[in-house]
């Protein structure tokens, strides 16, 4: 029984699988709840884009099987609280992000992370160009609170449908593009539009800047709906490294079950969403067969 | 270490306890390592292999989950035998219990092809898929069919001399003429259940939610269900039973037991809490311990149905 911190359950040798204890918990505009984590073993290896697989009901409650929510969620990083605190964001819809939105501070969770393959940094970068849309900025506090200690520079274009679907207060001032605050005071230049207001989509401030970009030392990095991850696929071409966060239904998050495969590119099979991704470079996927 | 006998043993396949694990859940075993003591188990079914490599179903939607239980898709994706033997097993090898390979295919010749080649390995047990459709027949599965079935436990037993497992599906009438089929034919022993073959609708867009549209249903929904059928084949073969289909604690897996298993094999569970097999299985030794049993092969189908009048 995961009861206790650093003691595996089973007789499992793997650190990844902990007893975390909830820090803190969060009702934030747009249905979103923030969960803050005490997560040592999260907390020392993650890098921004991998998840924690979370069992949305309490640890020692394992052994009885939930008529709801069987299956653990995934959820990124959103953010790191040093010394031990991992933040993740979820929106209170569906079954498991309602039971975990009503988890009270102080009782635990069994997660087990970080898993995947976050967002490579490569040595000669200098700009990151992390483009987000919706639910896509989860864990975008965490890539820029990376990013900007290593980078010369973080730029973030971050878009919605609407503010009031952003877990983030939007700051709009005349002759100035919105901003969202909480981000720009990790380290990133931000630039927000909304479809609503500003009736811009995120992809097209991409294009707009791709000029202004060297090929050899800036990367796009890009989270959120699939059709944002196609347009700026489609953009990049040929032109710039990008890096895609892809999302999709996960069953073990280890590799095992094969239920989150996307096509892979030239025709080489299904890649796992969970453990070969979720970050790949666009160039590894088959944007023409990947699902909408 | 003292305490209760919890070995079983499945043809010549020796195991120290009941509790295997599944296939299709652990993949080909690597996928899990470190998360618990795998090695502990009585044995890891790998992930179905296919003499040809197979890419599955479409890579939309091929999980959900329904109340108690998941439905999935995946349509048999899986490296190939040629793969599987070069990369997947030796890494699998690694774990100190026995490795069951498990095969299918379309028809009864690529099942011997698998099994000769499985046959000169280190693999402790054969289990055979028999859910998958023979092309030869139309495409219904070989598992739905009594002879069918015996066709290719028969085709299997001529080309490999390692102990065989029948893997039954319950999406038939009468499950156990499918078990005493392949008990004739040569199998050393039945695994059950398969899947429920199920399917979820999408109201909004008014489609399947999975890709392939139907799909298997697993998981705590399916356990009586299972348990049903595990007692009706126990009743009827002489061999092993391994029982499974929802397994989530050590109750579940005595409730098997007591209907009929020699063994028990956690599945879907593991997805929730990767230590599930080492859990029940500690649960097993602690309930005889209380019960002041020498033996779990003492337990095994010692269920007993009262006498109703009506």
């Amino acid at each position: 029984m995961p009861g206790s911190q650093g003691r595996k359950p089973g007789g499992g040798t793997d650190a990844r699988r902990a007893s975390a204890e909830v820090l803190g918990s969060e009702r934030l505009p747009g249905d979103h709840q923030r969960l803050l984590l005490k997560a040592p073993q999260v907390a020392r290896q993650a890098a921004p884009g991998q998840f924690v697989h979370i069992w949305c009901h309490p640890p020692d409650e394992i052994g009885r099987p939930p008529g709801s929510a069987l299956l653990r969620r995934p959820y990124s990083i959103s953010r790191l609280r040093p010394p031990d605190g991992v933040e993740i964001l979820l929106r209170v819809r569906g079954i498991g992000g309602r039971i975990l939105s009503q988890i009270p501070k102080g009782r635990l969770l069994d997660v087990i992370g970080p898993l995947g393959n976050g967002f490579r940094i490569r040595q000669s970068m200098r700009t990151a160009v992390i483009v987000a849309g919706g639910i896509g900025l989860a864990p975008v506090p965490f890539m820029i609170q990376a990013l900007s200690s290593r980078l010369a520079r973080v730029v973030l274009l971050a878009g919605a449908a609407s503010d009031g679907k952003l877990p983030y207060r939007v700051e709009r001032e005349p002759d100035k593009p919105a901003s969202l605050p909480v981000l720009a005071s990790l380290g990133a230049e931000v630039e927000f539009v909304s479809e609503t207001v500003e009736g811009t989509l995120v992809s097209d401030l991409l294009e707009q800047r791709l000029d202004a970009l060297d090929p050899d030392s800036d990367e796009v990095m890009a989270i959120g709906p699939r059709a944002m991850l196609k347009r700026l696929a489609a953009i990049t071409e040929g032109r710039f490294s990008l890096q895609v966060s892809l999302e999709e239904r996960m069953a073990c998050g280890l590799g095992a079950c094969r239920s989150c495969v996307v096509p892979a590119a030239n025709g080489a099979g299904y890649k796992t969403v969970c453990r070969d991704g979720p970050v790949f470079y666009a160039h590894e996927v088959d944007w023409e067969r990947l699902q909408p | 270490m003292s305490g209760p006998d919890l070995s079983v043993k499945i043809g010549a396949m020796a195991m120290n306890n009941p509790v295997m694990v599944a296939s299709g859940i652990f993949g080909y075993g690597d996928e899990f390592r470190g998360l618990a003591d795998y090695g502990e188990l009585g044995a890891l079914v790998l992930k179905t292999i296919t003499r040809e490599p197979r890419l599955g179903n479409p890579p939309a939607c091929r999980t959900a989950e329904t109340p108690a239980g998941i439905v999935n898709a995946i349509g048999l994706e899986n490296v190939g035998l040629d793969a599987f033997l070069a990369e997947k097993l030796p890494a699998a090898m690694e774990y100190e219990t026995n490795i069951v390979a498990s095969i299918a295919g379309e028809t009864p010749e690529e099942f011997a092809d698998c099994a000769r080649a499985l046959d000169q390995t280190e693999v402790a047990a054969i289990e055979l898929n028999i859910s998958c459709p023979n092309v030869k027949k139309g495409g219904m599965a070989f598992g739905v069919d009594p002879e069918a079935s015996a066709e290719v436990v028969a085709a299997v037993r001529a080309a490999a001399a390692k102990p065989i497992v029948a893997k039954l599906t319950p999406n038939v009438t009468d499950i156990s003429s499918v078990a005493v089929a392949c008990e004739t034919a040569g199998a050393d022993g039945v695994s059950l259940t398969n899947t429920f073959s199920a399917m979820v609708v999408d109201v909004e867009r008014r489609c399947p939610l999975l890709a392939a549209g139907m799909g298997g249903l697993s998981g705590p929904a399916i356990r009586p269900a299972a348990v049903y059928r595990v007692y009706q084949v126990a009743q009827a073969v002489a061999i092993p039973v391994v029982g499974m289909g929802g397994i989530w604690n050590a109750n579940d897996a005595l409730e098997f037991i007591l209907a009929g298993a020699s063994a028990v094999a956690v599945g879907t569970v593991l997805y929730a809490d990767p230590a599930a097999g080492n859990r029940v299985l500690a649960g097993i030794r602690e309930y005889l311990d209380r019960h002041g049993l020498a033996k779990v092969s003492e337990l095994v189908g010692s269920v007993s149905i009262p006498h109703t009048s009506g």
